[in-house]
């Protein structure tokens, strides 16, 4: 096991009292894993992800990713880390609404400096099935299709960790269905996912950990079994016959 | 109950013999129903005593005999589909009791063993999810509803636990 996450007795504070701080939270999180997150609103589930993404500090403990310690990384060497190793996936797909598809997925590559990604951005966007929608604008596009833009583009540097908030909030449950199997698809072929949600049977559809975050704490780990199992042990329609 | 109603409804696409009953029985509820085929062959002598459903021929090789449905057990299949499900709320599992008496018993040994049933919820959850895919994929959508239907229970007894865990949680820091 490669450990990829490692938080330690780590304490978010925010100031008046706002909802979603974390007190004393400790995780580690190996290479490979698919995650789940799920607490209610509030719970402090949103905190720990942008924690780990780099996009927070914590008032007191540590945050280690990928064997940097986040917290000795000034704000620029906290956006090279963010740009270099993590892929963020939110709710509201927050696309840049006059470029296109091909275009937002190929910002990441470009602030790295890679001038020719456009190749693995098309090829990302084919893989996500939505090839035929790359020279089209965000405003033309379904919610679906947008979330999947979104994916590409954070795919589009392999980051060492795909963080997903969220990511079927705003869809309809087909779209949702796909962008779970997508993110399923992702995590067989190797990505690192940590996925956040509200949702009890979204966090144990594909991940085989879920972690429980109530009022800033971790008040459950679960890894849960993965082998198919027979339908009757799983779920039974009564059988008693009343005889008459 | 619905085992009843059940052979009514497929001996009314067809008529069948006791242990084709069963086999299609059994694969209408995607192996979440086990009968086996004595419980089929006093179903259908109930059903063919009180004129629901009638032999068709006479004993055929093997002693197979062809059962159909006679118009009083059309009559009776239409009517128990229009009815709604009515009556209490079944609750089956021993969670409920255990509930109860953790508090009279085995004085604060309620926290772990909510933890522990948490724990079994997700579990099914995720044993559920794993169904209704594998129905999807069969072209089972019929079964996939059924599955659904207790993957929405089981959020819900999952939901349950967790409130009763919060509670007991601020009843000690208060």
């Amino acid at each position: 096991m490669i450990e990829l996450v490692r938080l330690t007795d780590v304490v978010k504070v925010y100031q008046g009292g706002i909802t979603g701080a974390l007190n004393g939270v400790s995780l580690s999180i190996a290479q490979g894993e698919f995650t789940a997150v799920m607490g209610p609103s509030g719970s402090g589930k949103s905190t720990l992800l942008n924690l780990i993404a780099g996009l927070d500090r914590p008032t007191s403990g540590r945050v280690v990713v990928g064997g940097t310690e986040l917290g000795e990384l000034g704000e620029a060497g906290l956006a090279r880390f963010r740009r270099d190793h993590v892929g963020f996936v939110f709710q509201f797909f927050h696309l840049l609404p006059n470029l296109t598809a091909l275009e937002n997925v190929l910002i990441p590559a470009q602030l790295k400096g890679r001038e020719n990604a456009d190749a693995r951005g098309r090829d990302l966007l084919e893989r996500l099935g939505i090839g035929e929608v790359a020279n089209r604008y965000p405003a033309k596009l379904s919610g679906g299709q947008q979330q999947r833009v979104a994916i590409a583009r954070a795919l589009i540097n392999k980051p060492t960790l795909l963080l997903a908030d969220e990511p079927t909030g705003a869809l309809d449950t087909n779209s949702g269905d796909q962008v779970m199997d997508l993110l399923a698809q992702l995590h067989r072929d190797g990505q690192t996912i940590l996925l956040v949600t509200h949702d009890a049977k979204l966090a144990t559809r594909h991940s085989a950990r879920v972690i429980s975050v109530t009022d800033g704490k971790i008040v459950d780990d679960a890894r849960l079994e993965t082998t198919d199992r027979p339908a009757a042990d799983v779920v039974r329609l009564r059988s008693e016959e009343t005889s008459r | 109950m619905s085992l009843k109603y059940g052979v009514l409804g497929l001996l009314a696409q067809e008529p069948l013999h006791g242990y084709e009953v069963k086999n299609r029985f059994e694969s209408m509820l995607g192996g979440t129903w086990e009968v086996n085929v004595g419980q089929i062959y006093t179903t259908l002598q109930r059903l063919e005593r009180d004129g629901l459903v009638r032999p068709v021929g006479a004993r055929g090789d093997r002693g197979k005999l062809l059962y159909e449905l006679s118009q009083a057990g059309r009559k009776a299949l239409v009517e128990w589909l229009a009815q709604a499900d009515s009556g209490p709320q079944q609750l089956h599992e021993d969670i409920y009791v255990k509930l109860l008496l953790a508090t009279r018993v085995a004085n604060g040994g309620l926290p772990a063993l909510l933890g522990r049933q948490k724990r079994a919820y997700l579990q099914r959850l995720r044993d559920l999810n794993q169904l209704e895919e594998r129905a999807r994929r069969d072209g089972r959508i019929d079964l996939a509803r059924l599955v659904r239907g207790a993957l929405l229970h089981t959020e819900a007894d999952l939901k349950w636990v967790d409130e009763l865990m919060a509670d007991l949680h601020g009843g000690k820091t208060e």
